[in-house]
C-alpha cells in the first residue's frame, strides 16, 4: 500500500469554556479528544457522529479553519515536501491551500450573495495567482461544464440567489475543485438539500473524485449516505474515534457498542423490516474536563471495572482493515 | 514533486506548477468556452443592476414618506444645478451674485414715526438723517433699501447688503449639498472599515475600535466642532471631514459591526479562507459588499445631521464659507433683523426652512431605504 | 366526490367505515407580491381511528401548508378556494373561527417541528402547557390538577416530572421535542399532526421519539399524521402513506403496497434515492430537474418535465389519482410500467 496522503496523529482541539482577561481557564472542552486517522490518495473516508461528536471541528482543522490544541496532521503535498499543518508559516499555509479545500453544508449560505458564479469558482485561482485572467476564465467555464452547470455561458455570470439549492452546491463544488486539491473536506455537503437533488449531487462528487483522483474526508451524520459515498467510515463519540473499517463491514459487522447503537437506531425505508431496539442508555453529554475513562462508559451497555479502572481503550486492530476502541470488542 | 497519474488526467491536465486553464493542444486561448465573456458579463450587470432596480424602487415607492424625503431631496438639487446655469444666463452678476452682488432697490417711502411695512415707510429720524432735515412724518421721499422685501427682480428680497436671497439660498443648497457628501462619504468609508476589521478580526481590534466608538459616540458633536473651530479655519472639506470621522468612527460604526458580525459568521466567510484568501482580503472582498446596504442608509442620516450642523456653526460665523444657509442667518442676525423675523421674513424663513427640510428629506428618505435594505421590516 | 361505500382514492389502504377525518378535494392557493402560488391540489385523504398516515414530499410540495388546513392556521394570504375537510363528519374550514379554536388542541393537536422554536424562552415548559391547558379547557383546571395532569403527560412521553419546571433552553433537544409531544397530548385529541417531529434530532434520539410515539398511538388510540421528507421515516412509524408532488398526491396506499412496488415513478425515485444501509446497496437514480415553480406549474402532469417515463400524453394530460387495487391510488398514466426498485442494480 502507498504511503497514505493524510495522516492524523493524536490530533486534539480543546475550548476554553472559562476566558478571562487576566484569568487562565480551567474547564475545557475536549472537542477533539486525539484522533489517529490515515485518508490514501483517492480514498474517501466518512466521519460520522452525532452532532456535538466533533467531527466539524476534525474538517475545520484539516481545512485549517481552526487550529489544534496539540497533535499533527502531515499531509504528503505535491506543493512542499511531507509537512505538519500545525506548524506551517504563512506562506506554507497558502500553498497548502491548493491541496486542501473544503466543500461546506449550506449552499445558500457558502457563496457570496454578491459575486457572481464564475467570480466564486474562480476566486481560489485569483487568490493562488495562478494564470492569467483569460485562463482563470476558461478554467472556471471548464469547472462549470464539469459540474454539469452547461452551457457555462448561462450560469457564469448569474447571481447565487438565481441558482436552486442543488446548481449552487455545483457551483460549491467546482469552486472546491478549481484548483486542482488532492484533498477535500466535504462538511454535510447534502444534507439540505432535497432527496431528488441529494443523490445527483452525491454521483457528481463520486465521479469527480474518481476522475480527478481526490481524496474526501465526508462529514455525515447520516449513515445511508456514507454507505453511499465512503470506502471506510471512522466513527465519532465525544471527541474520539470509536471505529474505523471499511463502509460494508461496518455497517454489517460493528464492533463498538455505540457504532452498534448508531447503525441500529438508522430508520429503513422499508415496512416490513423491524429494527432492533438500540442498546444505549442516557444522552450525549459535553465533554468538559471529561475523565480519563471511556468516554462511552455511561452509556455502554457492558461497562464494566475494567472500563472504569482504565484510560480510554486505544483504537486497535480487530481484522487488518478494522480497528475499535472497546476493551470488550468480540 | 509527484503527481499521480489521475491527476494529469484531469482535462485540463493543471499541473501543481503549471497555470490551470493552460489549453495543451494549441487551441484558441482567448478563453473559448466563455466566447461572449465581457459582452456577455456587462450585459448580465446591466441586466441585474436593472432587476434588482426595479424590485427595490418597487419597495421603495410603497413607504410614503421614503419619496416625499425624495422628492424634496430632488428640488433642492435643481436649485443647486440651475444656480450656475442661471449666473450664467439671465442674472447679472453685479445685481445678481450670492456674495459680491449688489442690488438697491429704489422705492417711494412714506415717512413715519416708526415703520410698520418695512418695503414702503422709513421712519423719521433716517429720513432726516438720510435726505433732507426737514422733512416731516407723511412726506414721500425717493430712497434705496436693503434688505429690501420680494419684488418681481428679487423673488425672496434681498438681504441686509442688498445681495439676493435666492440666489444666495440656491448657492447655499450646493454647500448643503457638498458638506453632506463629503461627510457621507467619510463616515460610510470610515464606518464600513472599522465595523467590518472588529467584526472580522474580533480580539484587540474589536476591542480597541470599540472603545474608540465609545468616545466618539459621547463626545457632544456641536461644542466638539466649535472647539476645532476655535484653533482651525473650518471649511466646507473639512467640516464634512470632521462631522463624518466623529459619525463614522462612533455610532455608525458600532451599527454596521454588528451587521458585519452576522456576516463574518456565514459559511462563504470560510470558503473564502481556505480558498487562500487573507484576512484583509476577506473584509474587503466578502464583509463589506455585504454591509454596504446598511452603509449606505446611515449614510442619509449623516448627511441630514451634517446639514444641520453646518447651519449652527455657520450662524456663530465658526466657518470659513463664501455662502451657505447658516451664513443667511447670521447676517440677517449680525445686522439686527433677527429679533424682527416676521416684519423681515425673508431674512430668516428661506434659509431655516431650507436647513430644515433638506435635513428632514434626507432623514425621510434613509428611513424609506430602510425598509428596502432591511428585510425585515418589510411587510409582505 | 363523496364518501361511497366502496373504496375511495382517499380511502385506499385504510378502513372502510366513516373514518375519524377526511379532506376532501382540498385547493388552497397562496397570494404573494409575484402572482398566486397554488399549494395545495385537489388533495383528498382519510384518516380511521387510531391509524397513522404519512405525508412525504419534498420541501414545497405542500404538506406543511395541508398540516396548517388541518388547524385552522393558514396564513392570512392563504385563500381555500375549493374543498371540504371533516372531523367526524362536521366541515371544519366553514366553522367560524370562535368555533374553530374548540377543535384545535381538543380534537387535532400539532407537534411543532424544530423544537427550540416551538418554546418560549422565557417561561417554564410547565407554565407553557398549562397555559394551553387553560386556554381549550376553558379554565376549569386548578393548577395543583394542571400539575398532575402535566406530571402523567411527561411520564407518558418518558420524561422526568421534575423537568416541568424548567426553562426550553435547560432541556436537551430530545427532551424539548418529547415536551412538545406532551403539550400536543394534553387536551386527548383525537387527531396529531406531528410535522417533522425529528428532523432536527440525532438518529439514536429520532429512534426513542419515534417508538414513544408509536406506544403512544397505541395506548391511547388516536390517529396520528406525520410529515416528513424522510422516506425511511414514514416507512418505520405509518400504516399508509400518501406521496405529495407539487401541491398534489402523487400516489397514496398502505405502506407495505407502496413500499414494496411504488407505482408513481416520483415515489418510485424517492425510493431509489434513498440510500439504505440494509440489504444490498442498489444503484441510486437521481432525478433531473428541480422541482417546479408554483407560481407557474407545468400543464399536464406536474411530474412530466422530470418523469424518466413521461410521453407527451403526460404534458397535455392531468393524470387523476385512479384506484389500482384496494389499497393504492396513483396519478399516472402508466401506473402499470413503474419499474420494481428491487431491479435496480446491486453495487455492493
Amino acid at each position: 500500500m502507498s504511503p497514505p496522503l493524510l495522516k492524523l496523529y493524536e490530533l486534539q482541539k480543546h475550548y476554553p469554556l472559562d476566558k478571562g482577561i487576566l484569568r487562565k481557564p480551567s474547564r475545557f472542552v475536549h472537542a477533539v479528544d486525539g484522533i489517529d486517522l490515515d485518508i490514501g490518495r483517492g480514498e474517501s473516508v466518512g466521519l460520522v457522529g452525532e452532532s456535538g461528536c466533533g467531527k466539524t471541528t476534525v474538517g475545520r482543522m484539516l481545512t485549517l479553519l481552526a487550529e489544534p490544541t496539540n497533535g499533527s496532521v502531515a499531509i504528503r503535498s505535491d506543493q512542499l515536501p511531507d509537512h505538519d499543518l500545525t506548524d506551517l508559516d504563512k506562506q506554507d499555509v497558502n500553498r497548502l491551500r491548493r491541496d486542501v479545500q473544503m466543500i461546506f453544508q449550506d449552499p445558500y449560505e457558502s457563496l457570496n450573495p454578491r459575486r457572481t458564479i464564475i467570480d466564486a469558482v474562480t476566486e481560489p485561482l485569483r487568490l493562488q495567482d495562478l494564470g492569467s485572467r483569460e485562463e482563470q476564465q476558461e478554467r472556471g467555464a471548464e469547472m462549470l461544464r464539469l459540474v454539469g452547470l452547461a452551457p457555462p455561458e448561462t450560469f457564469a455570470y448569474r447571481f447565487p440567489h438565481e441558482l436552486s439549492g442543488g446548481q449552487r452546491q455545483r457551483v460549491a463544488i467546482a469552486r472546491a475543485l478549481v484548483i486542482n486539491p488532492s484533498f477535500v473536506v466535504c462538511d454535510e455537503p447534502t444534507s439540505m438539500l432535497d432527496v431528488s437533488i441529494r443523490i445527483s449531487i452525491m454521483q457528481l462528487m463520486r465521479d469527480l473524485a474518481e476522475r480527478l483522483g481526490v481524496s474526501y474526508l465526508y462529514i455525515t451524520h447520516d449513515l445511508g449516505v456514507a454507505r453511499y459515498m465512503c470506502d471506510r467510515i471512522a466513527v465519532m463519540y465525544l471527541g474520539k474515534v470509536v471505529e474505523v473499517a471499511r463502509t460494508e463491514d461496518l455497517l454489517a459487522n460493528p464492533r463498538h457498542p455505540y457504532t452498534q447503537a448508531l447503525v441500529s437506531a438508522v430508520p429503513v425505508p422499508d415496512p416490513t423490516y423491524e429494527r432492533p431496539v438500540p442498546d444505549i442508555k442516557g444522552g450525549v453529554s459535553r465533554p468538559v474536563n471529561p475523565a480519563p475513562t471511556c468516554r462511552f462508559i455511561d452509556r455502554c451497555p457492558w461497562a464494566d471495572h475494567t472500563c472504569e479502572s482504565n484510560d480510554h481503550p486505544p483504537l486497535e486492530q480487530v481484522t487488518s482493515d478494522h480497528r475499535v476502541a472497546c476493551y470488550h470488542a468480540r | 514533486m509527484t503527481t499521480s497519474p489521475q491527476r494529469t488526467a484531469t482535462t485540463t491536465g493543471a499541473g501543481a506548477e503549471g497555470p490551470p486553464g493552460t489549453p495543451q493542444d494549441g487551441s484558441d486561448p482567448s478563453g473559448r468556452g466563455l466566447a461572449t465573456g465581457r459582452r456577455a458579463r456587462l450585459a448580465n450587470r446591466i441586466r441585474v443592476l436593472r432587476a434588482s432596480f426595479r424590485e427595490n424602487w418597487a419597495l421603495f415607492k410603497r413607504n410614503r414618506i421614503g419619496v416625499v424625503g425624495l422628492v424634496v431631496i430632488a428640488i433642492f438639487a435643481i436649485m443647486a444645478l440651475l444656480h450656475p446655469i442661471l449666473m450664467d444666463t439671465v442674472w447679472d452678476p453685479e445685481r445678481y451674485h450670492p456674495v459680491v452682488g449688489y442690488s438697491a432697490q429704489e422705492v417711494e417711502l412714506t415717512v413715519v414715526e416708526e415703520i410698520e411695512n418695512p418695503g414702503q415707510e422709513i421712519d423719521l429720524q433716517r429720513a432726516q438723517l438720510r435726505h433732507d432735515p426737514t422733512i416731516q412724518v407723511g412726506d414721500t421721499v425717493e430712497d434705496t433699501i436693503q434688505p429690501a422685501p420680494p419684488s418681481l427682480d428679487h423673488p425672496l428680497g434681498t438681504d441686509p447688503l442688498g445681495r439676493d436671497v435666492l440666489s444666495q439660498l440656491m448657492l447655499g443648497a450646493q454647500t448643503a449639498f457638498g458638506m453632506g457628501a463629503v461627510a457621507a462619504l467619510t463616515t460610510v468609508i470610515v464606518a464600513t472599515f472599522i465595523g467590518s476589521v472588529a467584526a472580522y478580526f474580533r480580539g484587540w481590534v474589536d476591542t480597541v475600535s470599540m472603545r474608540s466608538a465609545d468616545f466618539f459616540l459621547l463626545l457632544p458633536p456641536i461644542p466638539f466642532l466649535i472647539f476645532l473651530s476655535a484653533i482651525y479655519d473650518l471649511n466646507m472639506v473639512t467640516l464634512g471631514l470632521v462631522f463624518g470621522l466623529v459619525s463614522g468612527a462612533g455610532s455608525t460604526a458600532i451599527v454596521l459591526k454588528s451587521q458585519a458580525l452576522t456576516v463574518a459568521v456565514k459559511p462563504f466567510i470560510d470558503s473564502a479562507r481556505v480558498a487562500g484568501a487573507s484576512g484583509m482580503q476577506v473584509v474587503l472582498r466578502h464583509v463589506i459588499p455585504n454591509v454596504l446596504p446598511l452603509t449606505f442608509l446611515y449614510m442619509m442620516f449623516t448627511v441630514s445631521g451634517a446639514i444641520s450642523a453646518e447651519a449652527i456653526l455657520s450662524t456663530f460665523g465658526l466657518i470659513d464659507l463664501p455662502m451657505s444657509w447658516g451664513i443667511m442667518i447670521q447676517t440677517a442676525n449680525d445686522a439686527g433683523y433677527i429679533l424682527r423675523g416676521v416684519e423681515y421674513w425673508w431674512l430668516l424663513f428661506p434659509a431655516g426652512l431650507a436647513v430644515t427640510f433638506l435635513a428632514f428629506a434626507f432623514y425621510l428618505f434613509g428611513r424609506g431605504m430602510d425598509e428596502v435594505v432591511n428585510p425585515r421590516l418589510r411587510q409582505r | 366526490m363523496t364518501t361511497t361505500a366502496t373504496t375511495t382514492t382517499a380511502q385506499a389502504g385504510g378502513q372502510r367505515s366513516t373514518p375519524l377525518l377526511e379532506v376532501d378535494g382540498l385547493t388552497v392557493r397562496y397570494e404573494t407580491l409575484r402572482g398566486d402560488v397554488r399549494a395545495i391540489e385537489d388533495v383528498s385523504f382519510a384518516v380511521g381511528d387510531g391509524e397513522s398516515l404519512g405525508l412525504v414530499g419534498e420541501s414545497g410540495c405542500g404538506k406543511s401548508s395541508v398540516a396548517l388546513s388541518l388547524l385552522g392556521l393558514l396564513p392570512k394570504n392563504a385563500r381555500v378556494d375549493a374543498g371540504e375537510i371533516r372531523l367526524q363528519g362536521q366541515d371544519l374550514l366553514r366553522l367560524p373561527e370562535s368555533q374553530m379554536r374548540k377543535h384545535r388542541w381538543n380534537d387535532i393537536a400539532m407537534v411543532f417541528q424544530g423544537a427550540m422554536n416551538a418554546w418560549n424562552p422565557v417561561y417554564t415548559i410547565f407554565t407553557q402547557i398549562e397555559e394551553a391547558l387553560t386556554i381549550h379547557q376553558r379554565g376549569s383546571m386548578t393548577r395543583s390538577e394542571a400539575r398532575r395532569r402535566v406530571g402523567d403527560l411527561f411520564e407518558l412521553v418518558g420524561l422526568d416530572a421534575q423537568m416541568m419546571d424548567r426553562y426550553p433552553h435547560e432541556l436537551s433537544g430530545g427532551m424539548r421535542q418529547r415536551a412538545v409531544i406532551a403539550m400536543a397530548l394534553s387536551c386527548d385529541p383525537k387527531v396529531i399532526i406531528a410535522d417533522e417531529p425529528t428532523t432536527a434530532l440525532d438518529v439514536i434520539v429520532q429512534d426513542r421519539i419515534l417508538r414513544q410515539l408509536k406506544r403512544i398511538q397505541s395506548e391511547l388510540g388516536m390517529s396520528i399524521i406525520y410529515i416528513s421528507h424522510d422516506i425511511a421515516v414514514i416507512a418505520e412509524v405509518a400504516d399508509r402513506l400518501a406521496v405529495m408532488y407539487a401541491g398534489g398526491i402523487a400516489e397514496i396506499g398502505a405502506s407495505h403496497t407502496v413500499f414494496g412496488h411504488p407505482r408513481h415513478p416520483y415515489s418510485w425515485s424517492l425510493l431509489t434515492s434513498t440510500p439504505s444501509i440494509k440489504g444490498p446497496l442498489r444503484t441510486l437514480s437521481p432525478l433531473a430537474g428541480e422541482p417546479p415553480d408554483l407560481h407557474d406549474p407545468p400543464a399536464g402532469c406536474p411530474f412530466h418535465p422530470r418523469c424518466p417515463m413521461a410521453t407527451d400524453r403526460c404534458a397535455a394530460e392531468k393524470p387523476p389519482l385512479e384506484l389500482l387495487s384496494s389499497d393504492q391510488a396513483s396519478a399516472c398514466w402508466y401506473a402499470d410500467q413503474v419499474p420494481d426498485p428491487r431491479e435496480q442494480e446491486v453495487l455492493r
